[in-house]
């Protein structure tokens, strides 16, 4: 990837990154800097298997592939169609503990 | 690995994906590889994180770098691209094209098409906007994930496998198809069922207690009423008379005993006609003297004495037909591993370097936990709970209200990664030192019939003092095995690959054969010493009680509020085969 050829011209907007990252920015890089979002993430994964919440999007998943049928459906079409159902149905008590999670290590890195 | 890195033609052989024919690459895709080959696919090597060891494969080209779409500056989109023809970053979003600065890139530079997600490091069409595979890249990324060292025993071809496993994928077990004339032998024995005049199934009959023998006979119902040992004994395939004509020949002392012929003594008695109960003498007997001398034994326990009768046909039959070795691993010693044998497999993983140690092993049930109290902390309650709360997942706290134990449940916490505390560290190959270690149970091969003992007696061999669990299990009468083969196991840890993973069968018959229906359920009511045992059957698809001479036909509801000691589940394939009344 590093020695890769035809690089395009680097986009004009690489200009936005040179603005004044906002709050949301700064906590997303701490998180990525510190691994924390990899635990979070891990973290995440686990309570959404663990409250059925995974099964259910599978088996959301498969009745669209099995509608649409199996070579006309693409991971695009999947997300679209599932991200609405997949956001709306997290219990609340999992959202609960990420927020909990995320405060603590805002209070513990001092920003 | 070279050697399969290099293997380009791979990708127009139609590649299966789970066991699954993969349909052909993208035109973008195939354009790509036309003009590019895998190289830029390899070079992405250099690029392949998992933080912490052990953990998912992201792409990075340095470990501390933050990815943001080079377009919009944005490092939190949840979907992240780097282009494999020039290394730019683009954010990825599902439903307009507008929103998606990967799709403009690809749009805007023909042959930019191909990207790879920098989080899951899986491969990409943004023009098709459609996951793709390549078989080079993704050898890359397992062998990435499998270990940092290649000394160890990949997780794909275990370096560690023994000999006998290889041995065993050679000659797995093949169906017995009855040539005419045993065909006409079945179809006479079949019409049997037919003819019955009561509605009672064929060899449904009690087997009486012979004194204290209701652990015997629980276990007994189940066996004479598993459908591929029911199919072995009564198609004669190991006939007594000219077993013990064998033996007599060579006049060993021991060679009269033999209880693989008591079982088929057994079960042509309880397959002839009438319903009036059987005494299991004779095979007490023998038992009793098979397990004379095995001192570790516990009289009362149906599941002890489960393994010892397992173990007793494998002795004396294995031995007769001279198997080389005496270890179950092959499956194919004797019928009862044929039937019963499963592998499993475990690894442990170091937690400092991620190096993965693997070993496999043979089984013939699964003994299973019963899972801690609940109900206290959400923390620490038991994985889908919520099957048994008709699918509230929206409540805080479904899983923790109804609390109820499952055998689903004992399975997700069989299967889960288990963190070894400090106290049983192992030691690393790579590190060369002791290390706090991960360690996770898959099953690397289904036995044709899966037995389930859930761990209800508590031993303290310390305290000389043993001690029942009375808790109410609930269990599914059909139960898909898939989520705990090591091939799904291991997905969930390499993402989606094009490749198959350890127990993956290249004609994708797995899938089919991971589905179970439960028919034989041993319970166990009382106390420790003075308890009982009752086995329910389910035979065409109605149940049955079987406690020692009495058979009643039960209500499954019955069934669902037993409390389960040894669950028996066989293979759907086989199942529906017995239940289907032949129609003539
Ligand atoms: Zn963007
Ligand atoms: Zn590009
Ligand atoms: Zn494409
Ligand atoms: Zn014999
Ligand atoms: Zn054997
Ligand atoms: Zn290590």
């Amino acid at each position: 990837m590093r020695n890769s050829v035809n690089r395009p011209p680097t986009p004009d907007a690489v200009e936005h990154q040179e603005k004044e990252p906002t709050l949301q920015e700064i906590i997303n890089i701490k998180l990525i800097e510190s691994g924390e979002k990899e635990r979070l993430m891990e973290l995440l994964r686990e309570r959404l298997v663990e409250c059925g919440w995974k099964d259910d999007m599978k088996a959301l998943c498969r009745a669209f592939v099995k509608k649409k049928g199996r070579s006309n459906v693409t991971v695009d079409d999947l997300v679209h169609v599932i991200t609405p159902k997949g956001r709306a149905s997290i219990p609340d008590s999992v959202k609960a503990e990420l927020l909990q999670r995320i405060r603590a290590f805002l209070v513990q890195a001092a920003i | 690995m070279a050697s399969n890195l290099n293997q380009h033609h791979h990708h127009h052989h139609h590649p299966r994906i789970n066991g699954q024919i993969s349909p052909p690459p993208c035109p973008h895709l195939a354009d790509f590889l036309s003009r590019n080959g895998s190289k830029p696919f390899l070079a992405l090597q250099d690029c392949l994180r998992s933080k912490p060891p052990g953990g998912r494969a992201a792409i990075r080209r340095d470990p501390s770098e933050v990815p943001r779409c080079v377009s919009c500056g944005d490092s939190s989109r949840p979907r992240l691209y780097a282009c494999v023809a020039c290394a730019a970053v683009s954010c990825h979003a599902a439903p307009s094209p507008s929103s998606s600065h990967a799709a403009a890139h690809a749009a805007s530079y023909p042959g930019h098409e191909i990207a790879v997600d920098v989080d899951r490091a899986e491969l990409f069409c943004c023009a098709c906007r459609d996951q793709v595979y390549d078989r080079d890249f993704d050898a890359a990324v397992v062998l990435f994930l499998s270990t940092s060292s290649t000394t160890s025993s990949s997780s794909l071809v275990p370096a560690s496998k023994p000999e006998n496993l290889r041995k065993r994928r050679r000659v797995d077990y093949c169906p017995w198809s009855p040539d005419i004339q045993e065909r006409i032998l079945v179809g006479n024995g079949s019409s049997r069922l037919d003819c019955e005049s009561d509605q009672k199934p064929w060899g449904l009959r009690g087997l009486n207690n012979l004194g204290n023998t209701c652990f015997m006979s629980s276990v007994l119902q189940a066996l004479l009423h598993t459908p591929p040992l029911r199919n072995y004994f009564l198609s004669d395939r190991h006939n007594r008379y000219y077993c013990q004509q064998k033996n007599a020949k060579n006049d060993n002392n021991n060679a009269r005993l033999c209880l693989a012929c008591d079982m088929d003594a057994m079960f042509s008695a309880v397959f002839s006609v009438g319903h009036a109960p059987y005494s299991p003498a004779k095979f007490l007997y023998s038992w009793w003297q098979y397990s004379a001398n095995w001192a570790s034994y516990d009289q009362q326990d149906a599941h002890e004495f489960f393994i010892s009768m397992l173990d007793g046909i494998h002795e004396k039959v294995a031995e007769k037909d001279r198997c080389k070795s005496h270890s179950q691993g092959h499956g194919d010693c004797c019928i009862a591993h044929r039937v019963f044998s499963g592998i499993l497999r475990s690894d442990v993983m170091c937690m400092a370097c991620g190096f993965t140690s693997t070993t496999y092993d043979p089984c013939v049930d699964i003994s299973l936990d019963l899972e801690p109290h609940q109900g206290v902390s959400g923390k620490a309650g038991p994985a889908k709970n919520h099957h048994s709360c008709n699918g509230n997942t929206d409540s805080k706290s479904s899983s923790e209200s109804c609390g109820i134990s499952s055998l689903i449940g004992c399975l997700d916490r069989f299967t889960r990664p288990e963190r070894l505390g400090a106290d049983q560290k192992f030691f690393c190959q790579q590190c060369q030192v002791r290390q706090e270690s991960l360690k996770q149970m898959s099953i690397r091969k289904l036995p044709l019939v899966s037995c389930f003992h859930i761990k209800r007696f508590e031993h303290s061999p310390i305290r000389k003092m043993s001690r029942k669990v009375d808790r109410y299990l609930q269990f599914p009468f059909s139960l898909d095995m898939t989520p705990y083969l090591s091939s799904s196991i291991l997905r969930g840890r390499f993402g989606n690959r094009i490749f198959p993973f350890d127990g993956d069968d290249a004609d994708g018959s797995n899938e089919m054969s991971s589905e179970f229906e439960l028919f034989a359920v041993v319970t166990h009511t009382g106390k420790l010493d003075c308890g009982h045992y009752v086995t329910y059957l389910r035979l065409s698809n109605q149940w049955y009680k079987c406690d020692d001479s009495w058979i009643t036909q039960v209500n499954e509801n019955t069934v669902r509020a037993a409390q389960g000691y040894m669950m028996f589940y066989v293979q759907k394939m086989l199942y529906y085969k017995v239940s289907e009344k032949q129609v003539s």
